[in-house]
């Protein structure tokens, strides 16, 4: 046998799978560093709640979970390096870092990429204003901050979130004035089906229909926000129906969350050169990833919901797997050994992913919205870029992403197109008849966020300046 | 050429390999001078160098012997109209370059000297001048040179115009085509082999433009020409209010700086990445990153406002004497280059024209470019 090769491995992402995996790793006696930009690990459904929400949220699920979490975290000997983001890498996977003493590089090491999901974003006339926000930012600004985004609340978009949101609202003691959903009644019946295989996820889906229910408040299927218009108070909101747009309602609120489902969050893989393809049934990009996490580079696994949006109980299991893999392709356990371990997580696995697959095309429900979109509505809010402007490309022969970047700008802001990346997609196959494979994706671009200029150059004196000899004359 | 040979569509009298600025400005004056043109590139047009540059149009940095042709070039960009057909957003600016240190000092008067001699306008102003022209600026500076022929342009938006500009001149583009190699065809010519073509693109004559990957072009031809790759860093930031109107340079060359119109400021002037540009990838080296960064600020203290936007690096190949490669390969005036040219960006349409003028047997002065100057070909040129 080959003597086990237990060189460093990076984690980035301090979620649930990345957690897991870190823990897994290091029993297996690898060094493992773990990175999060979070003060703590926990990701999005286990972040560490501000102290004041723990006064004022009902203890739940995620508070306990995320706080045993963490405490075998602690216990075990992972090297952790929270509020620190990866803002870099190179195909090598040197990872560029900066944290609270500025910017730093790790050489290259076995990278486990478990940074999650970011939330699908489809813009409508007027949603640049104030007062709207995402369902998951609202979803951690209630949960985690214990704070509700407006006193009445329009919960809009499609997915799961939906649900869990307009739940939050009324426990902090917030209203709901209409959960506006892209999807079909029938997909959530077929889904609610399928629950029985998983338990945990039919208890909780249970509660929260009921109580919806009991407050009486008003859902439309198939239906989108086409139209937000600021007042003094808040927003009016026109819900159109997605099949007969003629078909309106108009609703006050104080704030509206809305976010059309989740997406694996891709620019580290993307970066790093690893292979992708286009889920049509989640409609998102996702790396190419066998069950274990592996990938088309030999030294980046992809775990959690950065392999593809499963949720969290399966993310876990996917750290495991990925965690064993990892000792499997470093000779740390044999290939029986592994066997032996992942039997039952492979097996609860398969199970909860069958649910899970079911939530794609209810979270990627509004994938037709793009396509009709108002010529005046702004697509990328960092340009200011208007459906306008990205047809007129595309009928000048924009064909893909980046020649419609390069041409309009839209997406070379501080976002990187993660907020309209999948409207100008959207628009461009509607256009032009390109499938999104061939519409491509934005190049991912360093650094991945805006970086402090000063968070960069530290303080120093001009002598401190490694200047390089003179350029030729 | 027989008839047969001349229906085929993909023979041509000119064949073009690379598409950046020199490829494509020598591709454009051909076929304006009556030849049958392809323009090949691996990629997109303009992706390489020439669509990722800092778009200086300086004489501070450029090599002082190319200035001549800087000044020309400069022009061009400031008149893309009249010979692109569309105005590319280059603006003319001052440009001034300083000096911090009694070394840096000297360095920036014997700089300047050196290309006033060649028809630069440059001065060397005082302190208080220079933070007349420039209020941005660290006061603490010794000394700065001014040169009124200075500006910049949004590189990013050229590679659009020149498609425009080709297309209707009747160039054939061929985009995401790798040339994989080039023999001499039998019966005369070239055969370029394209990695997704079954059958080579022919040209009766060859000009090869293909920037920092030249010296593997070369070799073909049986030139061994030492490239050196710079792997050049730009850093751009999140918009600011405007915090300068010129372009910005410390004497050492080592630093460019300017704002764009829309407010984003764009830091560069040359410090290395690191990468291999035959394996392909590079990467940041933090402390250059770091040092560039140090400096821009040095000059401009408001820019520790600034956010940073996107770093990226580019690819500029360099001969053994820093001076370009531009004429005839072949006796028989059957195969060319142009490339390795010194803040090429800036001359890059002047030096793609001259090239087509010599192609099209005008006489240019092109002797300081001479490609035959470091070797001559070996036996094991291209075969059929
Ligand atoms: C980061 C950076 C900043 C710069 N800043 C400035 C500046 O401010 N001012 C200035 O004047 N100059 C600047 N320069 C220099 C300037 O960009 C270059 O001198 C100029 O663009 C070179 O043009 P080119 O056409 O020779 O090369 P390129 O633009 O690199 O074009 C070569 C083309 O050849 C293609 N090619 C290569 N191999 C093959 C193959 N096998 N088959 C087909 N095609 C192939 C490539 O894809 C590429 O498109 C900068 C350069 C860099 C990298």
């Amino acid at each position: 046998m080959f003597s086990p090769d237990f060189s460093p491995v990076t984690v980035i992402g301090g979620g649930i799978a990345g957690t897991t995996s870190a823990i897994a790793l290091a029993r297996h006696g690898f060094p493992v560093t773990l990175i999060d930009e979070q003060p703590a690990a926990g990701g999005q459904i286990f972040r560490a709640p501000s102290p004041y929400a723990r006064k004022t949220v009902p203890p739940n699920h995620e508070f306990s979970g995320g706080d045993a979490l963490r405490q075998k975290l602690a216990a075990s000997p992972v090297n952790v390096r929270f509020s620190t983001r990866v803002w870099g890498l190179s195909p090598a996977l040197t990872l560029d870092l900066i944290g609270p003493d500025g910017i730093d590089q790790l050489p290259p090491s076995t990278v486990v990429v478990a940074n999650g999901a970011t939330e699908r974003f489809l813009p409508f006339q007027g949603w640049t204003t104030p007062r709207i926000t995402g369902l998951a930012g609202a979803s951690i600004l209630m949960r985690d901050g214990g704070t509700l985004p407006g006193q009445t609340v329009v919960v809009a978009g499609s997915g799961p979130l939906l649900f869990s949101v307009a739940h939050q609202v009324l426990e902090l003691g917030g209203k709901v004035a209409a959960i506006v959903d892209a999807g079909h009644r029938s997909d959530w019946l077929r889904l609610g089906a399928m629950l029985s295989l998983d338990p945990a996820r039919l208890t909780q889906a249970t509660s929260w229909m009921l109580r919806l229910r009991k407050a009486g408040i008003p859902i439309h299927h198939r239906a989108h926000i086409s139209t937000a218009q600021e007042t003094e108070t808040g927003l009016l909101l026109t819900v159109s129906d997605m099949d007969h747009p003629e078909r309106r309602h108009v609703y006050a609120a104080e704030a509206t969350a809305c976010g059309y489902g989740l997406k694996p969050t891709t620019l580290i893989t993307r970066t790093a050169g690893v292979q992708h393809r286009h889920d049509p049934i989640g409609g998102y990009l996702e790396p190419v990833t066998d069950v274990a996490g592996r990938t088309s580079h030999p030294d980046l696994y992809v775990t959690g919901d950065a392999a593809g949006i499963r949720g969290m109980a399966v993310a876990r299991l996917r750290g495991l797997i990925t965690a064993h893999a990892i000792a499997q392709d470093r000779g740390g356990i044999s290939a029986q050994t592994y066997e032996t371990l992942t039997r039952a997580p492979l097996r609860q696995l398969r199970r909860l992913e069958a649910v899970s697959r079911r939530m794609l095309p209810l979270m990627n429900a509004g994938s037709a919205i793009p396509a009709h979109l108002q010529d005046e509505t702004i697509v990328c809010r960092c340009e200011r870029v208007k459906a306008v402007t990205l047809r007129s490309a595309i009928e000048a022969g924009a064909e893909d992403l980046n020649q419609l970047k390069a041409w309009t700008r839209c997406g070379m802001g501080p976002c990187q197109g993660r907020m309209c990346e999948d409207s100008a997609r959207g628009l461009l196959t509607a256009a032009c008849g390109n499938t999104p494979e061939e519409a491509g994706s934005f190049t991912a671009r360093m650094p991945f966020f805006p970086l402090p200029l000063t968070a960069v150059t530290g303080t120093f004196a001009y002598s401190d300046i490694p200047l390089p000899k003179a350029a030729p004359l | 050429m027989t008839p047969a040979l001349q229906s085929r569509a993909d023979v041509f009298d000119i064949v073009i390999v690379g598409a950046g600025v020199m490829g494509a400005t020598t591709a454009l004056f051909l076929a304006r001078g009556g030849q049958k043109v392809a323009l090949i590139d691996r990629q997109d047009m303009f992706r390489a160098a020439s669509g990722v540059n800092a778009g200086t149009l300086t004489l501070h940095m450029t090599r002082a012997q190319l200035i001549p042709h800087a000044i020309r070039g400069r022009e061009m960009w400031l008149n893309s109209t009249a010979w692109l057909g569309e105005d590319v957003g280059a603006l003319a600016t001052p440009g001034l370059s300083m000096a911090f240190t009694e070394a840096e000092e000297e360095l920036l008067r014997q700089r300047a000297r050196v290309r006033q001699d060649m028809g630069a306008p440059i001065e060397v102003v005082s302190p208080q001048e220079a933070v007349r022209i420039e209020p941005g600026v660290n006061p603490t500076l010794r000394a700065a040179a001014y040169c009124a022929l200075d500006g910049h342009i949004p590189a990013y938006r050229v590679g659009g115009a020149y498609a425009r500009a080709l297309r209707q001149a009747g160039v054939t583009i061929i985009e995401n085509s790798p040339v994989e190699t080039i023999t001499h065809a039998t019966g005369g010519g070239y055969d370029v082999r394209v990695s997704n073509r079954a059958q080579p693109v022919h040209g009766h004559r060859i000009v090869l433009s293909a920037g920092a990957w030249l010296e593997k072009m070369l070799g073909w031809l049986g030139y061994n020409i030492p490239i050196r790759c710079l792997i050049n860093q730009l850093v751009v930031t999140e918009t600011l209010p405007p915090v300068m109107g010129s372009v910005l340079s410390i004497a050492n060359g080592l630093l460019s700086l300017k704002q764009f119109a829309n407010g984003s400021v764009l830091i560069g002037g040359g410090w290395q990445g690191e990468g291999n540009i035959h394996q392909g990838g590079t990467r940041v080296i933090p402390e250059n990153l770091r040092g560039n960064v140090r400096l821009a600020q040095y000059v401009v203290p408001r820019l520790d406002e600034a956010q940073v936007l996107r770093v990226w690096l580019g690819l500029e190949s360099e001969t053994p004497d820093a001076m370009p490669l531009i004429g005839a390969l072949t006796p028989d005036d059957d195969a060319f280059v142009v490339g390795c040219v010194h803040s090429g960006f800036t001359s890059g349409p002047y030096m793609g024209r001259l090239l087509a003028e010599r192609i099209l047997g005008g006489n240019p002065d092109l002797s300081a470019f001479d490609p035959t100057r470091f070797s001559t070909p070996t036996a094991t040129g291209p075969k059929s």
